[in-house]
């Protein structure tokens, strides 16, 4: 898994690139976390992103509640199709927010 | 289904069991997809479900032994039109009746593997593991 991340004012956009499971979801967080517990508005860019099994749905759930609790928010974009079929089979389309 | 499919094929791997061996369950599982001439939707919710049965002997067969230096077989037959995906490991022993996901609305990290592996597969079935395999997982889908 490879990333970019760009910042401009209160909002960071995190590029992921790769494919996301159980042995790079620990470096995701560490990608994502930090803004989130700086407040920032997190823009999530999967287009990138062919294929993300269990734990990388793991970590957009606890970067979305993570979010929550700082009173931001995580916005997934651009999700490749083969990544919102995994995270409509999990049934988090309504949960996650996805743009 | 695709038409091209489906002639008997057995082919199997061996993978340290570690996360970092995900990736290569995942290209073998391809490979022998592509040879399967399995259509590109099925195949990608396949590759997920043996993906995260590995992925359960890592996180939980091995859970006290990060390092080890043990293997873990993935088998794949297609036979009938019946696919048929065999884990071998050598980790602790799973006892069926513990493995459950979470409840899908109780929205939470984790406990997504094996409901993902349940909404793909046919069956999922934990056999007795014959020496020197001490768990044997059977996932099967009719094509």
């Amino acid at each position: 898994m490879s990333y970019t991340v760009s910042e401009e004012g209160n909002i960071a956009t995190v590029h992921l690139d790769g494919e996301i499971d159980m042995d790079v979801t620990e470096k995701a967080k560490e990608v994502i976390f930090p803004h989130i517990d700086a407040g920032k508005e997190v823009h999530l860019n999967l287009s990138k992103v062919q294929y993300m099994d269990s734990s990388g749905i793991s970590v957009l759930i606890e970067s979305h509640q993570k979010a929550l609790e700082k009173n931001t928010k995580v916005i997934i974009k651009e999700v490749s199709k083969s990544v919102l079929k995994v995270i409509m089979m999990a049934k988090l389309e309504q949960i996650l927010n996805l743009e | 289904m695709s038409e091209l499919a489906h002639t008997n094929h057995t082919e199997k791997k061996d993978f340290l069991v570690r996360s970092s061996s995900l990736k290569d369950v995942r290209s073998f599982c391809r490979e022998v997809f592509e040879k399967l001439h399995i259509d590109q939707n099925l195949k990608d919710e396949l590759v997920l479900a043996i993906a995260e049965a590995a992925q359960n002997i890592v996180k939980h067969a091995y859970k006290d032994s990060p390092n080890t230096e043990d293997k873990m077989v993935v088998q794949i037959s297609c036979k009938d039109n019946k696919l048929q995906i065999g884990f071998y490991d050598m980790g602790t022993p799973v006892d069926p009746g513990k493995v459950k996901h979470r409840e899908i609305d109780n929205v939470k990290p984790g406990g997504l593997g094996t409901f993902f592996i349940q909404q793909i597969m046919d069956a999922v079935e934990f056999k007795d593991g014959k020496k020197p395999w001490i768990n044997h997982l059977v996932l099967t889908k009719q094509l």
